[in-house]
């Protein structure tokens, strides 16, 4: 049945919904008995290892695993042989053929083939003995390397989507987007003030602490079932069904705990390979990746090349903005130049707009989503050329921005989104305008910055089940992953509804036969569209049990009222009833109560972040320390504020890694040359500050408790937050990630006219 | 491949003899990950550990004897050590993280010979000498013979570290050592420098030593810094000349972790900091252990 | 009527026109009606397209009822981290 669940949002006070409880996995979490995807372990388990090339690009000339075969403990190898052939259709994210390597390998790190032996030893000494032959092929690393004219072709037959004619000739370039409005030229001569400039940004990592990992267990009945991690098992069940041909009814995907996603583990690497060498070996397999692979052939997130152009009167209206993006793509086309070019001026109501952008391919990694994917490097140019412009006409950077800052009701061609609904930008400006630290002195080599952000969020479908148990209590059983304290919020949300303690609810993630389906937790879409789910199967259950309590009062259901956790009778003829006294006398009344609740989930609501970021830059060595971070971020509704702070504090961090230290480093060959933690520089916990946060609520009408998406915003405007404030500190605009040590001492030796 | 945990040098030596294809470790804080980097595996692997005189710290005669396989959480905190050697038990904190200074050691980061270890700075500015056991006994060699260059050593293979002599530092006299790295812990130096001062009861300095790391292929001294400081106070003028020379003798190189120039220019703000640090600590300080 | 935006991969169908007013009460009526205007238009919409209806984006749209005067724009895929 459907129950309208999509009331009015008007901002109120809840019982459960805002507190803090303690999350009903975080037990597990710290004394280590929660089971990650590496902790499965099967009577008769054997162990894979992966073949990866070590070519950016080539020719496969052949692949013989005879030898392999043939040592010590081997019970399968796999080769692309294995598998059908990529359907003409497939698309971005999830592709056969960056699975397996078929004719040509595209970014060293890329599956040639796969190996299950009795020990891992057993299975990396025979993966060695698999003779491939490779013709090596000239590769291209950037974009400007991609675009190139007669640049080496990563496939043969891609041909630019979105030109105004569809050229004859294959390029590297997957996909052109364009769109403008107004007058640009008008726009530009109304401005007193223009300022271009071009961004460079790396590629970067999620950088998720858990490394993927997958056990399958393929029956001779042609079934199988998959323990991993992912941030949606549902998808890994049809993704791998697609890539093996299969029906999704011959796998069950059982979710176990994740690790760390960030948008990383929203497609499958192993799952396939796993499945079809257990089904060779007719034994339990189990894959890990180690960290090395995770760099060379998972994630990571485009390099980009962004030149952003900005015009505005002195009074600081903005007049007219120009944007030209490419964005790396990895060795298959995505979609990260489209969502950059919408995000690029998506804060701002600017009349006059010209925005194109460019998918690129390039022999590295294929790019996956990460968090508020594509908008980051967007948002550096043009938060960058925005502080610019305040510092010009000498207004506040903040003032300038809430002057332009997008509201209810502003149409706003380039976000796509159209005309915007209720938002909370002005809200986080307004928010860190008259905080505090926006007012605390600076010393000497210190400087402030501040930057906004903007993401879409996505809804899409979700599923819940809600069992009440004997004893009066609820499990309330999702098919989202829980990576950011998802369980946590959907207890909270139901013990809203249902009127019960929230330590009375159970909430638990579903296998893919355990719950309806469910989208991949991604778009910070999992509070917002998996609990309207949860909230609809309560409330499904209340009619349930006002039915059972008109039962147990012989009165009319109409008599009932369901207030606080009990059934009252509106006559007041009847003690109240409470939920536990209800389910305790189901057996009585018609059986157990339990409800379900799905979606196909719409009206999420876009999120803004503004930050600002105080640090000290050290002029003899250029290193950066930030000494101040605060967040302000519309989260609509706070269901758990811990752990909506904790998601601000998360992109920051990640964000503060990408613009200071993090980037891929290739050789001339296009081989990675820090694929690990040492030299892959995430922050360290002691590199960052408390990260000060400032939840900002303007509930989103579209969602009974007013959620909106908090996951993913608070990366966006890090980078430019910290190029603004390093210019504060030494007068140095750097536009090339990352603004590392090396970087900023180059620019105060030029500064100084030394070197 | 084997592994096996003699209790004695001499056995460990009878071990190493035994089989060419064999291999000592203290901590294996760096041959583990190089083993599963693809370096070849020994047939023998010979855990030093399970030697007593290889996992203390003593003094004797106003010797201080570190043994080469002792972790070097050990050499951060042992009180008399950090008393003498301040720089020393600095640079021990600063390897990896916790977890692997309860594995690393002297010896380890001795022989793995990066350019960019950070303890052999501090070992050599305090001309630590090393004990060397192989079958025909024992030789002691200063620490500044150990590295030839980037991974390599000038042991042979059947030879290993025992242990580390330093000798008492005399009055007024400090070490201290500093590291470029871009995050705040756990990561390798971009460029290392480490200093041990001697100054005159006027605070003129009379002895120097300089070490630069990561810099050059090996650990490099700074014999021009070190001449500048001596004779001299601790000035603007002093530490100007120290900066520059400090930067002269680096031949750094590019890599990841940064380039030729910056390792250059940043040698010479290390060696200035450094030098000003082990000034105020053999100011502050009195006599020796 | 209905004011729909296209994105410049669909504009190719329509001569580089952006905006186009439809008379539909629905997304399949809509699809249709451009389909007619502008053949083979239907069939490059990519397989997993999206909308957005007055602001509202909806991931996987079909038999939406769209009210006169709003506004619709066909979004490609999108992805979230």
């Amino acid at each position: 049945m459907t129950v309208a669940v999509e009331e009015s949002p008007v901002k109120k006070s809840y019982k459960w919904v805002g507190t803090r409880p303690v999350r009903h996995d975080g037990l597990e979490k710290v004394n280590g008995k929660a089971r990650f995807a590496a902790d499965m372990t099967k009577p008769r388990m054997i162990h894979g290892h992966v073949l990866r090339s070590p070519l950016a690009h080539a020719k496969i000339l052949s692949v013989d695993t005879t030898e392999a075969e043939s040592m010590p403990g081997v019970k399968a190898v796999v080769t692309a042989a294995d598998f059908p052939p990529p359907s003409k259709n497939e698309g971005f994210p999830h592709r056969s053929s960056n699975l397996i390597a078929r004719e040509k390998v595209r970014y060293e790190g890329q599956v040639v083939a796969a190996v299950a032996a009795t020990t891992r030893r057993q299975a990396k000494a025979a993966a060695a003995k698999i003779a491939v032959k490779y013709e090596e092929l000239p590769h291209v690393l950037t974009v400007d390397e991609a675009m190139a004219d007669g640049a080496p072709l990563l496939h043969e037959n891609l041909i630019t989507k979105g030109l105004d004619t569809t050229p004859k000739q294959a390029s590297n370039i997957a996909k052109r987007d364009y769109f403008e409005q107004g007058d640009l030229e008008a726009g530009f001569a109304e401005a007193d003030v223009v300022y271009e400039h071009e961004f460079t940004t790396k590629v970067v990592h999620q950088g998720y602490i858990e490394p993927h990992a997958c056990v399958a267990d393929t029956s001779k009945d042609g079934r199988s079932e998959i323990w991993c991690s992912s941030q949606g098992h549902f998808m890994v069940r049809s993704a791998t069904a697609e890539m093996l041909g299969w029906e999704t009814s011959q796998l069950k995907v059982i979710p176990a705990e994740i690790g760390g996603g960030f948008g990383g583990k929203t497609t499958i690497y192993l799952e396939p390979l796993a499945v079809k060498l257990s089904q060779k070996a007719n034994r339990p397999v189990k894959i890990v990746m180690r960290r090395e692979d995770v760099f060379k052939a998972t994630g990571p997130t485009p390099g980009t090349k962004i030149r952003v152009k900005i015009g505005a009167r002195k009074d600081g209206t903005l007049t007219a903005g120009k944007a030209w993006l490419a964005y790396e793509s990895g060795a298959f086309p995505g979609s990260w130049g489209m969502l950059g070019g919408w995000c690029v001026f998506a804060p701002y109501d600017i009349p006059n707009v010209q925005i194109e952008s460019f998918e690129v391919v390039v022999n590295k990694p294929v790019n996956i989503a990460y968090r508020a994917p594509s908008a980051p490097m967007a948002a550096f140019a043009t938060e960058t050329v925005i502080d610019q412009i305040a510092r010009e006409i000498k207004m506040d950077p903040i003032e300038l921005r809430l002057l332009n800052a997008v509201e209810e009701g502003d149409y706003n061609h380039s976000s796509m989104v159209g005309t915007f609904q209720r938002i909370g930008l002005k809200e986080t400006l307004e928010a860190i305008r008259d905080h505090p630290n926006y007012k605390i002195p600076l010393g000497p080599n210190q400087g402030r910055g501040v930057a906004t952000g903007f993401w879409f969020n996505i809804a899409q479908s979700s599923s819940a089940t809600v069992n009440l148990t004997e004893n009066g209590r609820a499990v309330v059983v999702t098919g989202s992953p829980d990576i950011g304290g998802s369980r946590v919020s959907m207890a909270l949300m139901a013990a809203e509804e249902l009127g019960i303690d929230v330590k009375f609810i159970q909430p638990v993630v579903g296998d893919t036969e355990a719950v309806g389906f469910t989208d991949v937790t991604e778009g910070s879409r999992t509070t917002f569209a998996t609990g309207m789910a949860v909230v609809r199967a309560c409330r499904e259950l209340v009619t349930q049990l006002r039915e059972r309590a008109a039962i147990m009062w012989d009165c009319s259901v109409e008599d009932v009222e369901w207030v606080d956790g009990k059934a009252h009778h509106s006559g007041n003829k009847e003690s109240p009833l409470s939920l536990a006294e209800i389910t305790a006398k189901a057996k009585k009344t018609g059986g157990p109560l339990n409800a379900t609740g799905s979606l196909e989930a719409k009206g999420q609501g876009p999120a803004f972040s503004t930050q600002i970021c105080d640090l000290e830059v050290d002029p003899e060595t250029g290193k950066a320390t930030i000494l101040r971070y605060t967040t302000a971020q519309d989260a609509g509704t706070a269901i758990h504020p811990s752990y909506v702070e904790g998601q601000m504090q998360g992109g920051v961090a990640q964000g503060i890694g990408w613009a200071l230290n993090e980037e891929y480093i290739h050789d001339k060959k296009g081989v990675m040359q820090n694929p690990g933690f040492l030299d892959y520089r995430i922050p360290v916990a002691s590199d960052l500050p408390m990260i000060e946060t400032v939840i900002v609520e303007v509930p989103n009408p579209k969602h009974p408790y007013g959620v909106r998406g908090v996951g993913e915003v608070g990366i966006v405007p890090p980078i430019p937050a910290i190029a603004n404030a390093i210019h504060d500190a030494t007068g140095l605009r750097l536009r090339d990630l990352p603004m590392s040590p090396v970087r900023v001492l180059e620019g105060l030796n030029q500064q100084n006219g030394v070197g | 491949m084997r592994y096996v945990r003699p209790g004695t040098v001499d056995e460990a030596v009878s071990l190493l003899n035994s089989e060419p294809e064999s291999c000592v470790f203290a901590g294996a804080t760096d041959l583990v990950p190089q083993m599963q980097g693809g370096r070849p595996e020994p047939k023998l692997m010979i855990d030093l550990k399970g030697i007593p005189r290889l996992v203390k710290v003593s003094y004797s005669n106003g010797q201080l004897v570190v043994g080469a396989a002792t972790p070097v959480s050990i050499v951060k905190v042992d009180d008399n050590l950090k008393a003498a050697f301040p720089g020393l038990s600095e640079s021990s904190g600063l390897i990896g993280s916790d977890q692997i200074q309860n594995r690393a050691s002297l010896g380890g980061n001795l022989c793995t010979a990066s350019p960019g270890a950070d303890t052999i700075p501090s070992l050599m500015v305090n001309s630590a000498r090393v004990v060397i056991a192989s079958s025909g006994g024992t030789r002691t060699i200063p620490v500044s013979d150990v590295v030839t260059g980037p991974g390599s050593v000038s042991l042979k293979s059947n030879e290993f570290v025992v242990e580390f002599i330093l000798d008492a530092p005399p009055k007024r006299t400090a070490d201290a050592y500093l590291r470029f790295i871009p995050r705040t812990e756990m990561d390798i130096a971009v460029v290392g420098a480490a200093a041990r001062l001697t100054l005159d009861d006027a605070d003129c300095c009379t002895e120097a030593l300089v070490a630069i790391g990561a810099a050059a292929p090996t650990v490099v001294r700074a014999p021009v810094a070190e001449n500048a400081l001596r004779g001299n106070p601790i000035n603007d003028e002093t530490l100007a000349e120290v900066m520059a020379a400090a930067s002269a003798v680096c031949s750094p190189i590019s890599d990841k972790r940064g380039t030729k120039e910056y390792r250059r220019q940043v040698a010479g703000v290390l060696a200035k900091r450094v030098v000003l640090q082990a000034a105020k600590r053999a100011k502050e300080k009195g006599g020796a252990v | 009527m209905v004011n729909v935006f296209l994105g410049s991969n669909l504009q190719r169908f329509t001569h580089g026109v952006e905006e186009v007013e439809v008379n539909a009460s629905s997304v399949k009526s809509l699809i249709a009606e451009l389909d007619r205007r502008y053949p083979g238009i239907a069939d490059a919409l990519d397989p997993k397209f999206a909308l957005a209806i007055n602001g509202e984006v909806i991931a996987n749209p079909g038999y939406e009822k769209i009210s006169d005067g709003s506004e619709v724009r066909f979004l490609a895929p999108m992805q979230g981290g």
